[in-house]
């Protein structure tokens, strides 16, 4: 059986210092307390945005690539955009599901589920078997992602939502709160500027969190070169896009350039992956150049 | 006294000569039957013959008359036997010879004149093709027959003036073929140029027009779907003579040709309704009649609110997508009806329908977009050229933009360009069954098509980057080589290639 008890030295050790831990925890792949070492807990929205999406894959990417363990819920949307994050940067990722540790939820994520288990990272519950999700469940959960880690970062959170409720038990758990600033017409903003309004840190780059870890400035290149061998009008494009993203229709206005060449333009563009379309919209590529605010 | 008539039987398209013998016996009690597999329609013929001869002023023989339909195993249906029946009793009746080499064909009122029949110009064709010299045909159903060169065509008002032509009193002019003025106007319910927007979609529609390729359209309620495929069918070229002939005998066929109605001179656009049942869209019936997809051959059809068809008649389109043609069995009867059409499909983004949209905000979860998408997914997809974006227009961002400095192509400019690629296409595939790009099937593909290593390079790169199927692969260089063709035939380059990648499919994130 793949449980571990309170009492076992092998229990994660920051979890064991909140008010109610879990007596018992099953867990799903390879348990190695190593993981536990250095996490950090990133919750969100289930409405992920095109911009929660961003900085999530570039917050990730940088932790998990510093050897940072991301946990999160695997709720679609920001959690699993997190977990994945995690896996494509080859780090480490903890999942703690609102239900029993052998029920996929939701289950059409199972892919991911799968590859968390596979690339070394570990689905974690305090629910045995196949007990179902329950609306109390959730919250239960949320203590256990808040009380995994030193830090929380919340990406995207609604003003009645999960991930406002984990930064609740964080708080009274004193742990370290990041929020993400996000667009104010957003309405999944409104929680994380509520959250930065009563005193969480403000994120603006991955340094910010890095620190908090010890870990020093990653120092990573600038990616210049490639744009050196665009045509004029591949540079206009990401010109435009570097200001906000568009989609097709509104480039081939604002350039007034025939429908083909644009077309054939945003193709090269994309090929190269100097940008990527996401929700009908072009957008600078930001996993490429991560850790540069503006290519 | 035996009398031999002779009329037609139609199976889908194919016509089968049928003879009808009238015999008025001298013997006998007075009777008079049918023979020869006649359906219900066929079968009323004698109660419709005898009152229009009654009411003609013409006394109905007192005596035994059989009158039989031969071959006789061939069921036959339809209401167009009344003419020659009619014209058999007649001729019993006042000695005259029936015309020789002369097809009969109408369906009779009860005043003795005669109505409007389907399937005209398929007894008009079939008539010249066996070196018939003249048929006889209801005046409402003239015009249809007339198209047909080289045989008279009788148009006969009723039963009394087709005997006195027989018996030489007054004289029946054929006649003569005339297109209508009406079908010379504009083909389209909206110009190019009255859309607002949408230059991508606009351009994919070229495409699709050039190539015969199939376009998804995928856009929130309001943004235009349904006005960019009414507006395709001015940018098509004109139909040739030829298909204008095909397109007319299908038709035809089903009965579509209102009285006076002649050939079909513009692209036929369907646009069923998603409650439509299997047989209504791709035919049926005891004795199968065309479908929509026939209906729509060498036209559009457009299945707006795609993913509401039921699966099933969405599956029945992969046949006659691949093969242009389609055959339905039934146990009386096996017919084959073409349909080759280009397929325009429109859909939401997702169920509620606003998913990327600026102005509402969508209220689907990602398991709801995903079931939903997952509807339109599968093999039928894999059929679909272009897939494009539709987005919804923001009215200001159009008034303020630089939109008023670009002239706005007119649908007769863009066709005119679709017009040379369909030239340079046919010249291609002179040697071919084919006509357009979208035809080719894979040897086709690599005898036919050139391109620059560059390009070759550059599409086996984009395969890895965007994940294209091998399928998609092949419809990549499929779009290109049309792309190619509006761009004055060159070979395919780069930008072509860059272009066509723009329409690939794209999965839901």
């Amino acid at each position: 059986m793949n449980q571990i008890d309170i009492k076992s030295t092998e229990y994660p050790y920051l979890l064991k210092q909140i008010k109610d831990p879990p007596e018992t925890l099953y867990y799903r792949g390879e348990w190695n307390p190593e993981i536990f070492k250095q996490t950090l807990s990133v919750v969100g929205s289930r409405k992920m945005t095109r911009y929660g999406e961003a900085i999530t894959k570039e917050i990730v990417t940088d932790t998990a690539s510093a050897g940072i363990t991301i946990v999160s819920g695997f709720m679609y949307g920001i959690d699993a955009q997190a977990h994945e994050g995690a896996l494509n940067a080859s780090g480490h990722t903890i999942a703690v599901m609102p239900c029993g540790i052998d029920r996929i939820h939701p289950e059409y994520q199972m892919e991911l589920y799968k590859k968390i288990e596979k690339d070394k990272g570990l689905i974690l519950s305090e629910y045995p078997g196949e007990t179902p999700p329950a609306l109390w469940t959730y919250p239960r959960r949320n203590r256990i992602i808040a009380g995994l880690s030193p830090v929380l970062l919340v990406i995207e959170a609604g003003l009645k939502s999960g991930a406002l409720i984990t930064a609740r038990i964080a708080q009274k758990y004193n742990k370290k709160i990041f929020a993400v600033p996000g667009p104010l017409t957003s309405s999944v903003s409104e929680g994380t500027s509520l959250l930065i309004k009563e005193g969480a840190s403000i994120f603006t780059k991955s340094d910010d969190l890095l620190s908090e870890f010890g870990i020093g400035i990653t120092g990573k290149t600038k990616n210049k070169k490639q744009a050196s061998n665009l045509n004029p009008s591949q540079r206009k494009i990401m010109e435009l896009l570097s200001r906000q993203p568009m989609g097709i229709d509104e480039i081939i206005r604002i350039l007034n350039k025939p429908t083909s060449k644009v077309g054939a333009d945003l193709t090269f563009l994309s090929l190269k992956k100097m940008i990527s379309l996401h929700d009908g919209k072009y957008s600078i590529s930001r996993n490429r150049s991560a850790g540069n605010r503006i290519c | 006294m035996l009398i031999k008539v002779t009329s037609v039987s139609f199976s889908g398209l194919t016509t089968i000569k049928i003879d009808v013998e009238v015999n008025i016996a001298d013997k006998g009690l007075p009777a008079f039957d049918l023979v020869g597999l006649p359906n219900k329609a066929v079968a009323e013929s004698r109660e419709r013959v005898r009152t229009a001869l009654v009411n003609s002023g013409i006394t109905f023989p007192m005596r035994r008359i059989t009158v039989n339909l031969a071959p006789g195993d061939v069921p036959k249906n339809g209401a167009f036997y009344d003419l020659p029946i009619a014209v058999g009793i007649l001729s019993g009746i006042e000695g005259f010879e029936i015309p020789v080499d002369s097809l009969f064909f109408g369906e009779l009122s009860l005043d003795g004149s005669l109505r409007h029949t389907k399937g005209a110009l398929l007894a008009a064709l079939f008539a010249r093709e066996n070196n018939f010299t003249s048929i006889f045909v209801p005046q409402q159903s003239a015009n249809e027959a007339s198209v047909v060169q080289g045989i008279n065509v009788y148009p006969v008002e009723n039963i009394n003036q087709i005997s006195m032509h027989i018996n030489s009193h007054i004289e029946i002019f054929p006649t003569v073929y005339q297109l209508q003025e009406s079908l010379k106007s504009d083909p389209a319910d909206f110009d190019m140029s009255e859309v607002m927007g949408q230059e991508q979609a606009k351009r994919a529609l070229e495409i699709a027009a050039a190539g015969g390729h199939n376009v998804l359209m995928i856009g929130s309620p309001g943004s235009g779907k349904t006005m960019l495929a009414r507006a395709l069918p001015g940018i098509m070229p004109m139909l040739t003579e030829e298909e204008s002939l095909e397109v007319t005998r299908i038709y035809s066929s089903a009965g579509n040709i209102p009285p006076g109605g002649s050939l079909i001179v513009k692209r036929p656009f369907r646009s069923p309704h998603h409650i439509i049942s299997q047989a209504g869209l791709v035919g049926g019936g005891t004795h199968p009649q065309p479908g929509e997809i026939s209906l729509a051959h060498r036209g559009i059809l457009f299945l707006d609110e795609f993913n509401e068809f039921p699966r099933s008649v969405i599956e029945a389109l992969r046949q006659p997508i691949e093969d242009g043609k389609l055959t339905i069995s039934r146990s009386l009867e096996r017919v084959t009806y073409p349909s080759r059409f280009i397929l325009i499909a429109a859909a939401n983004p997702c169920p509620c329908g606003f998913l990327n949209d600026e102005t509402k905000e969508c209220i689907c979860s990602k398991r709801e977009i995903l079931r939903y998408r997952k509807k339109l997914s599968g093999p039928i997809l894999d059929r679909i050229d272009l897939h494009v974006d539709v987005p919804v227009v923001d009215i200001k961002k159009l008034a303020g933009g630089m939109s008023d400095s670009k002239e706005k192509e007119t649908s007769l400019q863009v066709r005119k360009r679709i017009t040379a690629a369909r030239r340079i296409q046919e010249k291609r595939y002179r040697n071919e069954l084919i006509h357009t790009n979208s035809e080719m099937k894979n040897r086709q593909i690599k005898e036919y098509i050139t391109m620059s290593t560059a390009s070759r390079n550059m599409l086996i790169e984009a395969a890895d980057t965007f994940q294209l199927s091998a399928r998609s692969y092949l419809k990549v260089i499929k779009l290109a080589q049309t792309i190619a063709d509006l761009d004055h035939g060159s070979n395919i380059n780069e930008m072509h290639i860059a272009e066509a990648l723009q329409y690939r499919p794209r999965l839901p994130e």
